[in-house]
């Protein structure tokens, strides 16, 4: 019964889908740009750290950067360019491919 | 033969304790499970156009009647008859109250309207309660009524004029009402930290500045909401709002001026002053070990 008090309000809706992303891809693309090294990221091994903010329950995130609306096609363009979309930020353009931001996205809308 | 009886008695009688304990906890589990069902079952609404049973009403009205009685009982009201102090107090309860509970010849708002519990009509409250209860319920509120605590809001005497006004509230015509509500001051200024500014009023003040419907916050219980970014581990956080170095001072200035910091933010100005700001971003910090430690994967 706790497990699923606790569960409440999730999955009540279907996560985005992120057209042509492959979550796993996203995943290992993640773990080789080491993403950790600002991030903490559920289900990723290697480095983590606090510079940027955790990502966990990332498909409930409102918002991204603190201004965007956390939408798929929102999301890629940030991961692709992030300074593009806001000068001022910390997060760097670290010269993803549109394909493995896709992935990206996917993995991380994944984190429930 | 006698001892026989007592032991015999003995014995009975702590059969028949056991049996009534055993049934006491039987109880409490039966009760839990059908609890437990009954909630899970999704049957029990949630709507406010459905009203409660009465005696549901009636159990958490005379609840709250003495939880007020007994929380107000150390506190003492000062002199109300000031006509100076009646008139802030309107001033008070035009700007603040009279949108959920009406006033002479004025109806609630819309929100109001659709209310479960119905805000009461103060002029009954005025009557019926002592002026230390309707200070109590003003500064503190009440949960889960929609009732809001003010004492972040309003300063002390602010709170008691609004008292004070009450206490005049049910002798006002419609006219009386709207001729002294045309000509009443502002209501006053809030003060600063209600008490000293001890890192125990941390948690308070982010939820008194409702930090946590947008923030999961270690120590403040609340929805787990993801509008923000949650704000475990602040004192590791190397920026705040992507842009600004996460220091005390600029994690203060973030909380009062977000929009000076970051043009555009989602975050809004939630008119902190300064004592509050600091106290707030003082519990962030002490929540978490400054230096990551290394751990493994996840």
């Amino acid at each position: 019964m706790a497990a699923s008090i606790a569960a409440v309000g999730c999955g009540a809706v279907d996560p985005p889908r992120v057209p042509g992303g492959n979550a796993e891809r996203g995943r290992a693309t993640i773990e080789r740009l080491e993403c950790g090294a600002c991030h903490v990221i559920p289900g990723v091994r290697g480095v983590r750290s606090h510079v940027g903010p955790p990502l966990d329950h990332f498909r409930q995130r409102a918002y991204l950067a603190g201004r965007f609306a956390n939408t798929p096609e929102v999301l890629v363009r940030w991961l692709v360019d992030p300074p593009r979309m806001k000068p001022d930020t910390a997060m760097p353009a670290v010269g993803l491919t549109e394909t493995e931001a896709r992935d990206i996205a996917a993995y991380l809308y994944g984190l429930e | 033969m006698a001892r026989d009886d007592d032991a015999r008695r003995r014995e009975q009688g702590k059969f028949h304790a056991l049996l009534v304990a055993t049934g006491a906890i039987g109880l409490v589990i039966v009760g839990a499970l059908v609890g437990g069902v009954v909630l899970l079952s999704g049957t029990v609404s949630t709507a406010a156009t459905k009203q409660h049973f009465l005696l549901t009403h009636r159990l958490l009205d005379a609840g709250l009647h003495f939880s007020v009685r007994e929380s107000a009982d150390d506190i003492e009201a000062p002199p109300l008859d000031d006509p100076a102090l009646v008139g802030r107090g309107l001033a008070c309860y035009d700007q603040h109250c009279a949108q959920c509970h009406g006033a002479p010849g004025v109806a609630p708002g819309a929100a109001a309207l659709g209310m479960l519990p119905i805000p009461t009509s103060l002029a009954h409250s005025a009557r019926e309660w002592r002026a230390e209860w309707l200070y109590y319920v003003t500064r503190k509120g009440v949960r889960m009524t929609g009732m809001p605590a003010w004492e972040y809001r309003l300063s002390d005497t602010d709170l008691w004029a609004t008292v004070a006004f009450l206490k005049v509230l049910p002798t006002l015509s419609p006219a009386d009402y709207a001729a002294r509500s045309a000509g009443a001051t502002a209501c006053g200024q809030r003060e600063t930290l209600p008490s000293s500014a001890t890192e125990a009023v941390g948690p308070t003040l982010l939820r008194q500045y409702a930090c946590h419907s947008c923030h999961v916050i270690e120590g403040v219980v609340g929805p787990e909401t993801y509008a923000g970014p949650p704000l475990r581990d602040w004192a590791r956080r190397a920026y705040i709002a992507g842009v600004l170095p996460n220091t005390r001072e600029n994690l203060e200035r973030w909380i009062r001026d977000p929009q000076q910091v970051s043009p555009g933010t989602l975050m809004p100005d939630l008119d902190v002053p300064a004592e509050h700001a600091r106290a707030m971003a003082r519990y962030l910090f002490s929540h978490a070990p400054p230096v990551d430690a290394p751990k493994g994967p996840t």
